[in-house]
């Protein structure tokens, strides 16, 4: 009898390990590798909003913004607090097609650097298409061709005006039954490159892994409940601007403003690291980015939550982002804890996984031990 | 019953005896185009293509990694040549931050390597870096400030997750490796893609697959040799030492047609479309081929159905030297766009085409 018993809590423990492993895999490395391959642009989030509402624990309700921002909610006593963080990465999106079959480009938002677009001079690209993802390359003239002075210019001069998108069609029909559309995604290719020392190198990997520490946090707040109300929302269209004068809000965040609500903020986001050797660095820990001299007691939270678990973090002043912009305002407070990132904004951001794992931990601290409150 | 038998062992070998003669070039070049064999750094993509051959044409190698075969005797000799070496660099030096400094050179557009995963090809196996972006690439630049300087191979400094000198050699990295951007093959279709290395490892996977299905009477009454050799890239340098011992009276060197089969290029010349077929070199930086020779392989090519195309373009070819042995020197090629970059493209009805003729003119040259 005994033995039945062992034999069936045995199989059931395994059914639900199998479970957790397929639907909530609990390990933040695979998480990043999960969310990392997957396409995500301005307007263009929808493939990784499905993707993180897949890996959400089931039963928990998800909240819309009607943008595509995907959120989910912990009750609890008070006004909510709000832990967010962009879907959107930088990329580009078929603007055209020549009659000849090749692709031509353009941007759904303002690019980070003036250099952005110059790193597709040449290079493998997938297009995301309806009927799923399309290989291409940047075409690049034959080097035996280039005159010395061409050569030399090739790359200052390169710009979407000369971006044609190779697609291995000889007409426009042709890359039309391929499923590319105009506004189709354009992004590199999601090649993850394992370094020495436990850092990963990719193209928006940075915010790849910051969406999955926030999956991560919403799995371990649906096994044990926050202490207070808190929101978790991963906001689409951050990196186009909202209109109007003054600073200019991302988007994205100003509408998950008007939609949450929240009584304080967490921007989750990612910061430039290891420049010209100052702070900050890879592997030393989250990064709290101080908008101003005073402590406020959302950065004094977040302090003793780093203080009480023994993780290690960093500090920079900085400006507010585009995403803290729209809740600095007299009613709320808001911090930008960020995951540094080497080589920021390239086809090859680093990260440290160490990072990951301490980022994770600081707000799922932080929110237990009462997000601010 | 014994006829049924005989009907089925006769269906078994023919069956085999026709996938013997299935061009095998594609599935060849997808795997070779994976090997390190930066130009002096061979010896991989020599054992490669040594493994490959049929043992039985005895393949010679010497010390800088040229592998070989002859087979048949008599007159006339002819010889088939690919270069196995690839693009890439060479470590200059290592850091006291651990960083890789690579020496000038590597053929490519440097600026196509920046910010992009390299991998490094230790004695201990490869070791993944970056190519950091230059300084300040993410800064804003106002319309006064200075051009920029030229982002070159000696600005290369390649990030391999590690903070110290003694960190990067603890990984087996070591002045002198060589290092290769990290290739990716781009598959348009079935049949159509793009990679790193198709220069020339396209001549090499076509050369072997000839290899692979050349039959003994094909080269009755000549002498054929086929061969692989190396450091092409930096000035025929294999070639070179290989024309010391062969003395062939035809070379076929078996390389890249930089087709302007592309958005970007002018189609002055050198306008032969990826997918219509091999190519014979008429006219490079190296060698005009003499219309009598370009007349026979055409008839050649007729005759077998095999489709190729004539063009001149630009870029040398190891045939050239032997030309001052007294060879002729007749090029061919498949057109590759976007050649000398990391996405060269290549289609399979055109290697497949390019293997066909090799045999073809083995057996049908005079």
């Amino acid at each position: 009898m005994n033995d039945r018993i062992v034999k069936r809590t045995g199989l059931l423990l395994a059914l639900v390990g199998l479970a957790a492993g397929t639907i909530w895999p609990a390990d933040l490395k695979n998480l990043t590798k999960e969310l990392f391959v997957i396409p995500s642009t301005t307007g263009n989030e929808d493939l990784l909003a499905g993707k993180i509402r897949n890996l959400l624990p089931r039963g928990l309700a998800i909240e819309e913004d009607g943008l595509g921002t995907v959120a989910v909610r912990f009750r609890g006593p008070g006004a909510p607090t709000l832990l967010l963080a962009a879907l959107d990465g930088y990329g580009h999106m078929v603007s055209g097609i020549t009659a000849d079959g090749y692709l031509t480009l353009d941007r759904p938002a303002a690019p980070p650097h003036s250099r952005f677009d110059a790193y597709l001079l040449g290079q493998p690209v997938i297009v995301s298409t309806a009927r799923g993802p399309v290989q291409g390359v940047v075409s690049q003239p034959a080097m035996h061709l280039l005159t010395q002075e061409r050569r030399k210019t090739l790359v200052e001069n390169f710009s979407l005006e000369n971006a044609f998108v190779d697609i291995g069609v000889r007409s426009e029909r042709e890359a039309r039954d391929k499923g590319v559309e105009i506004l189709n995604p354009v992004t590199f290719w999601p090649v993850l490159t394992e370094l020495a020392g436990g850092r990963w190198s990719g193209p928006s990997l940075g915010l790849k892994a910051v969406a999955a520490v926030l999956v991560a946090v919403a799995e371990s707040l649906n096994e044990e409940p926050p202490s207070a109300q808190a929101v978790i929302a991963w906001a689409a269209q951050t990196k186009a601007a909202a209109r109007g004068r003054g600073a200019r809000p991302a988007l994205g965040a100003a509408r998950a403003k008007t939609k949450w609500d929240p009584g304080r903020t967490v921007v989750v986001g990612v910061i430039a690291a290891g420049k010209a050797g100052t702070a900050p660095v890879l592997g030393k820990g989250p990064v709290l980015v101080l908008a101003k001299d005073e402590p406020t007691a959302l950065r004094q939270a977040f302090e003793r939550a780093a203080a009480g678990a023994g993780i290690s973090s960093q500090f920079l002043a900085a400006t507010d982002s585009p995403l803290a912009i729209p809740f600095a305002g007299a009613r709320s407070e808001v911090l930008t804890v960020a995951l540094p990132v080497q080589f920021l904004d390239t086809p090859s951001e680093i990260v440290d996984l160490k990072d990951i794992q301490a980022l994770r931990d600081l707000l799922e601290r932080f929110l237990r031990t009462g997000g601010g409150q | 019953m014994t006829k049924r038998l005989t009907i089925f062992l006769l269906a078994i070998f023919i069956s085999a005896a026709a996938a013997a003669d299935r061009p095998q070039a594609w599935d060849i070049l997808r795997e070779i185009l994976l090997v390190p064999g930066v130009s002096g750094h061979e010896g991989p993509v020599s054992d490669f293509i040594q493994h490959k051959l049929p043992a039985g044409f005895k393949p010679q190698r010497d010390g800088m990694h040229n592998v070989w075969f002859t087979v048949g005797s008599g007159k006339p000799h002819i010889l088939f040549v690919a270069h196995s070496d690839e693009l890439g660099w060479v470590i200059d030096k290592i850091t006291p931050e651990g960083r890789i400094r690579v020496k000038r050179g590597g053929g490519l557009l440097p600026e196509t390597a920046e910010a992009r995963p390299v991998l490094i090809h230790t004695a201990r196996g490869p070791v993944a870096g970056i190519v950091a972006p230059r300084p300040g690439y993410d800064e804003r630049r106002q319309q006064a400030d200075a051009p920029e300087a030229p982002f070159t191979a000696e600005n290369f400094d390649v990030f391999l997750g590690v903070s110290t000198e003694a960190e990067a050699r603890a990984l087996g990295v070591a002045e002198g490796d060589p290092l290769t951007p990290k290739k990716a093959l781009v598959d348009f279709a079935p049949g159509l893609m793009s990679s790193r290395a198709v220069d020339d490892r396209a001549g090499c996977a076509a050369l072997l697959d000839a290899a692979l299905r050349l039959k003994a009477d094909a080269f009755r009454g000549k002498t054929v040799t086929f061969a692989w050799d190396v450091q092409e890239e930096t000035g025929l340098i294999g070639a070179a030492e290989l024309a010391k011992t062969l003395k062939p009276d035809f070379v076929f060197a078996i390389d890249t047609f930089v087709s302007t089969d592309s958005p970007l290029e002018s189609k002055r010349f050198g306008y032969l479309p990826v997918g219509k077929g091999a190519v014979l070199r008429a006219v490079d930086s190296s060698n005009v081929t003499p219309r009598t020779e370009i007349g026979k392989v055409m008839a050649i090519a007729k005759k077998r159905g095999i489709p190729v195309q004539v063009g001149n373009s630009r870029g040398g070819n190891d045939g050239s030297v032997f030309l001052a042995g007294g060879a002729v020197d007749i090029p061919l090629s498949w057109p590759g766009s976007y050649a000398h970059s990391l996405i060269e493209k290549i289609d399979r009805r055109d290697l497949e085409a390019l293997s066909d003729l090799i045999l073809a003119i083995v057996s049908d040259w005079k």
